[in-house]
Formats: structure tokens, sequence, C-alpha cells
């Protein structure tokens, strides 16, 4: 056997062994959910059922929980959206020491804990008498979110050309109309990314949820709570029910987005 | 009436680097003003100081006779034609040139209409709803020049704008612009290191070198009576003898060189003792078979010849190993010297010029 079939042999191993380690967990979760068993397992295999999401339809702490959980999650991308914006900006301004110690600040909270991060806003937010409770969860978890909409953000202003800024104050633009004709738009992109990966963040969020609810339930507390008593398959079907719509959702941005690339280059040959 | 521009007195310092240098221009209402000078010698700086980008660290920005201190670049009457262009790319061709407009609170179909009136202007047909990076590297100058007029600005600065372009359409703009510029008696400030461009588009040209004016004249005038050694070696061929200034007479200077004793008119400001050289245009010089009485004449080895067309260009060789260029106008029966012949360089008193001898060292990137 030639080195090169051999190579090619061992990256299909890794990709399949990859594919097998990514999805196996959940193809088991996913026919736990469909098993007619009392707990949840694929094995042995009792008979398939809908039993487990007509419990999770009918149970009124998980529509609650679910609602909460996009209350929180809107908070947050409204929030973190013009925090991290406005930070990478500033950044993008600043040079040298400053310019490092405002970034320092700003990525701080990614890397802290979320325990502390919830712990701490409960305790900030005490010092005012505001009371635990969704709003302080949103709070905290705009707090790191935010530094991942400032990356992002940060990312594509490398990529702006300042002449731009000062070609449309030359035309008279304010620095009002600049940011928005101007610097925003080039800023979509990031913007949507930001949008996107804040609002997942914050669905799956538990650390800081969990300190700063009051006593409020969202997705991921109320998964929690289940665990802890005795795990019925009830959750396997609302993890279903997430991947799908996880997965439809990539499959059609993706579409639209092949869509707008081709009609955009069927333009441009158009010309020609 | 009050000058379109004046720059009066002014300089700009970056820390301790003096960029440009006790600069004083008056700039006429409707002139098309061009400042030539090499890369990096403040044109870009000048352009910017004016449009409000820079302040000058001395002197005073005047514009239609007002002080332009602490005034921002959007509210300046000035329209900037950027190095690079700058058209902003997320918006089509029509939004591009009226976004000056836009900002101005004027409606959308007022807007869409001059950016069509200001297209046919710079003659581009069609293009008003194609996006900026579908255009050629010619349109997207027109569509520059556009936005810019749309504001109607009393000046417009124009930055090195044909630069880009290939060397067809870069001819082909220049008339372009001079004719937009006459239609619309705007007051352009153009800037450029090329000198061809300088002085076929310009009313008054100022040579700068090292952030300093050289010269401030009509083309013609730069052309054939440079002030100094910069502005004669700068602005087209020519051929420098080093050597030094004896007896004047009748505005007649001697001029001792390695090569012989000369004959040439003094420029301005040149006196015995002062740093000069003489210069010769290489089309002011004969290439001759013997020495011509009351000329200038240096025995020379033609080295190459060139046959260009309408004119020859021959390098000769002095016996000191120095090269020096003939220009001959082809009438159709020019004769070529064999390159080896050995000939005489020749060149009229009249024709020839001692300037103070003022050439800085060339910056690495000339064009
Ligand atoms: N913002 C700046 N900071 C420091 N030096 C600068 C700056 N802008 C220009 N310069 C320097 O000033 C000189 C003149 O620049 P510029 O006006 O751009 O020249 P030109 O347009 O004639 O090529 C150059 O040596 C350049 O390096
Ligand atoms: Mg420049």
């Amino acid at each position: 056997m030639s080195s090169q079939k051999l190579s090619a042999w061992l990256l299909w191993i890794y990709l399949l062994l990859f594919l097998f380690i990514m999805l196996s967990p959940l193809f088991v979760m996913g026919g736990a959910a469909l098993n007619d068993s009392r707990f949840p397992s694929v094995y042995p295999w009792k008979g398939f059922t809908t039993q487990w999401f007509v419990d999770l339809w009918n149970d009124p702490r998980m529509w609650i929980a679910g609602r909460n959980t996009l209350l929180v999650a809107f908070g947050v991308v409204a929030l973190a959206l013009p925090i991290g914006t406005a930070g990478a900006i500033l950044i993008n301004s600043l040079s040298g020491a400053t310019r490092a110690i405002v970034y320092g600040f700003m990525v701080a909270p990614i890397l802290t804990p979320g325990a502390v991060i919830g712990i701490s806003t409960l305790l900030f937010w005490r010092t005012f008498s505001i009371p635990a409770g969704l709003h302080l969860s949103a709070l905290g978890q705009t707090s790191f979110i935010a530094a991942y909409v400032m990356l992002l953000v940060l990312a594509r202003l490398q990529s702006f050309d300042a002449g731009l800024e000062e070609a449309a104050l030359d035309l008279g633009a304010s620095h009002g109309q600049v940011l928005r004709r101007i610097l925003l738009p080039h800023l979509y992109p990031a913007l949507g990314a930001g949008a996107i990966i804040g609002f997942f963040q914050s669905v799956e969020n538990f650390n800081v949820t969990l300190f700063t609810r009051g006593g409020s339930d969202t997705l991921t507390v109320y998964v929690g709570s289940m665990v802890r008593t005795g795990a019925p398959p009830t959750i396997n079907a609302l993890a279903l029910i997430l991947i799908l719509i996880t997965v439809t959702a990539t499959i059609i941005y993706e579409v639209l987005r092949r869509r707008a690339l081709a009609r955009e280059m069927a333009a441009d040959a158009l010309l020609k | 009436m009050s000058a379109a521009v004046e720059l009066a007195g002014v300089s700009v310092d970056f820390g301790k680097f003096r960029a440009v240098d006790n600069v004083n221009v008056t700039v006429q209402p409707g002139e098309f003003f061009s400042f030539l000078g090499p890369s990096g010698c403040g044109k870009t700086t000048i352009l910017r100081m004016i449009s409000g980008f820079n302040d000058p660290t001395e002197g005073v920005v005047r514009i239609g006779g007002q002080d332009m201190r602490g005034i921002r670049p959007n509210k300046r009457p000035t329209a900037l034609i950027f190095q690079n262009l700058a058209l902003f790319p997320l918006m089509p061709v029509w939004e591009n040139i009226s976004f000056g407009l836009e900002v101005r609170g004027v409606d959308k179909t007022k807007r869409r209409a001059k950016a069509e009136e200001l297209l046919n202007l710079v003659d581009l047909h069609d293009v008003a709803d194609r996006r900026i990076s579908q255009l050629s590297g010619g349109q997207k100058q027109r569509v520059a020049i556009a936005r810019a007029l749309a504001v109607e600005p009393k000046v417009m600065l124009l930055d090195e704008p044909l630069s880009a372009l290939d060397l067809k359409l870069r001819q082909h703009m220049r008339a372009e612009l001079r004719a937009i510029q006459k239609r619309t008696n705007v007051t352009f400030i153009y800037i450029t290191h090329d000198q061809g461009e300088a002085l076929a588009m310009s009313d008054r040209v100022a040579v700068m070198s090292q952030g300093r004016l050289q010269q401030v004249a009509p083309p013609q005038e730069i052309y054939n009576a440079p002030a100094n050694g910069f502005v004669a070696s700068f602005v087209g061929e020519i051929n420098a003898f080093q050597g030094e200034l004896s007896a004047v007479s009748g505005g007649i200077g001697e001029f001792k060189t390695a090569n012989g004793l000369f004959r040439a008119k003094v420029g301005p400001g040149v006196s015995p003792g002062i740093a000069a050289k003489l210069y010769v245009r290489p089309e002011h010089t004969i290439l001759a078979a013997a020495a011509r009485p009351g000329a200038n004449n240096i025995p020379v080895d033609v080295a190459d010849v060139a046959f260009e067309g309408n004119f020859i260009n021959i390098s000769a060789k002095t016996s000191d190993g120095r090269s020096l260029t003939v220009e001959m106008r082809n009438d159709g029966t020019t004769a070529l010297p064999p390159a080896g012949s050995k000939m005489q360089f020749t060149f009229d008193p009249a024709k020839a010029l001692i300037l103070a001898d003022t050439t800085l060292p060339k910056p690495g990137n000339w064009p």
C-alpha cells in the first residue's frame, strides 16, 4: 500500500471516529426520547412512544421556563450588542497601554467562572437594593456576552477603511451620520454573528443564571432541577426538540447565504 | 473678489518633523491650481489642511476670505477627492454620489435626480444602480468626481486622482477633468507628482520640495524660466553642469566647468560666490559636426541614438565620462549621427540658465 493511500485511509478513520464521538450521544439522546421506558435509555428498547413529548407539552413549568429563557436571551442581545460595539470602537481608537488595559477589562468576564460572575452580580446589585430575578440574570450574562460581541466587532473593524469616515465627514456628514451610514453597515455581519452567538450563549447559560434568577426558572435551570429529581425522559424529548431547531435553523441560514452569494456572482459575471 | 483659498505662512509639524514649511499661496476663484512635487514633499498634508483634517501648526488658512480656524471638515465648503477615492463600497453608485445631499436632508427623489444629472456631467451612463466593486478604475474615478461635485463645493481638492489609472486612461482623464472644471467653474486644487499632468492641466503650478514652495507660476514659466535648480531638474529633462560663476555682464554670466568656460543667462538671485549650476534643456542643444562660433561647445562621443518618431533622443559622453542628452526634432529628413561618432554638443548662451543649486537630495521614490 502506498503511503498516499495509507494517509487517505487514516484520514477516513479519523473522520468517522470524530463524527461517531460527536454525534453518538445525540443519537442516544434522541433514541431515548422515543423509547417507551421510564428511564432515559435506548437499551433495552421497549417500543416507540411519543409519551415523553406529550408529558413535556403538558408541563406548565416547562412553558414558563421556556418563555423566561427567551426573555433573558432577547434582553441580553439587546444589551450586549450596543455595549460590545461601543467597546470595540473605543478600543480600536486607542493604542499602547491604554488599549491593553481597556481590552483586558473588556475580555476579563469571558475568563471569569460563571459562578463568580453570578455571585458578584447578585452582591453588586444588592448594594442598590435590587433583588435577584431574571433582570439580574440578563445583566450578569451581558457582562461576558458583551465581550464576545466586542471581540467579533473588533475583528471586523480591522477591515474598515478609516478613509471612508473622512470621506463622509468631508461631504458634510455629522459623526452620528458617519456611524449610522458608514460604520454600522460595515459592522452588520459582525453584529449579526454577535446577536446569534449571544442568543445561544444566553440560552445555554446555567451558572450565572442559577445565582441571579431569584425564584424564576429558565430552561437550563428547569432541566437541572429535573435531573436532580431522577431525570425522566421528558428531558430527552426537550433536548431532541432543541437539536432539531438548531439543525433546521443552520440549514436554512446556509441555504440563504449560498443563494445570496450565487446571486452576487451571477450579477458580477453578467457585467464582465 | 476674495481669494478662493489663501495659505498665509502655514507650517505643519508632525512631532519634530516639519512636513509643510512656511507656505504662502493665494488661489483665485475658478482657477485650476496644482501642487507639484516628489512623493513625501507635503502635498497631501496641504490638502488635508485645507479640508480641515490637519491643523496648521503656524499660519492661517482662509477660504473665500474666511478664517478656517475652528471649522471642522464637515462644515467647510471644500470637497476632497482622496488618493484612493474612498468610495462607499456598501452603497450603490447613485447613493455614493448623493451622500452629501442625503446628510443635508434632501429627499430621495431629488437626490436620485441630482445623481443622474451628475453622472451625465461626468459622462457615465447606466451605472447608477451598480455596486462600486462592479466599476472599472476610470468609472470609479468619475463617480468620485461626481460625488464631490454633488455638494457644490467652492473648492475641489484632488489628491493624485489619476495615479491609479493606466497611461491611456490617464491622458484621457486629464482633458476630461479640465473640461469638467471649465464647465462647472469650481476652483480646483490639484495635487500630483507627475509634471506632465501639472503642466498640461493647470492655470498655475506650485512646485514643492521638502515642505517648501520652490516656485509658483503658470506652466510655461515653470518650464521655460525655472526659479532654481530644483524646479529646473524636477520639471522636464535637463542637462546640468557643476561649476563656478565668475563675471556677469548684461545678464549673461561666465561659468567655469570641468568641460570648459561657458556663457549663459544668469537666473534670479544668482551672483558670483553663490552655489550654482548651469542648466540647458535637451531640445535647446544641437549636435554639430564642428564647434559653432558664439555658442558653447563640448566635444562628445555619441553613445546611443533612440529614434522616437517625432523626435530623436541622443545620449552623448564627454571626455570625462559625463552623460549628456540631446533632443532633435524629426522633420522627415533629419540624419541620425552614428553611435560612436565624435561630435560637438553645442548650445546658445541665451538658451541656458545659471540657477541657484538648491537641488535637494532625491528621496527614494521619485517618479
Ligand atoms: N500623520 C502623520 N504623522 C507623521 N508624519 C506624517 C503624517 N502625515 C504625513 N507625514 C509625513 O509628512 C511628509 C509629507 O507627507 P505627504 O503630505 O503625505 O506627502 P505627499 O502627499 O507629497 O507625498 C512625509 O514625510 C510623511 O511621512
Ligand atoms: Mg500624497
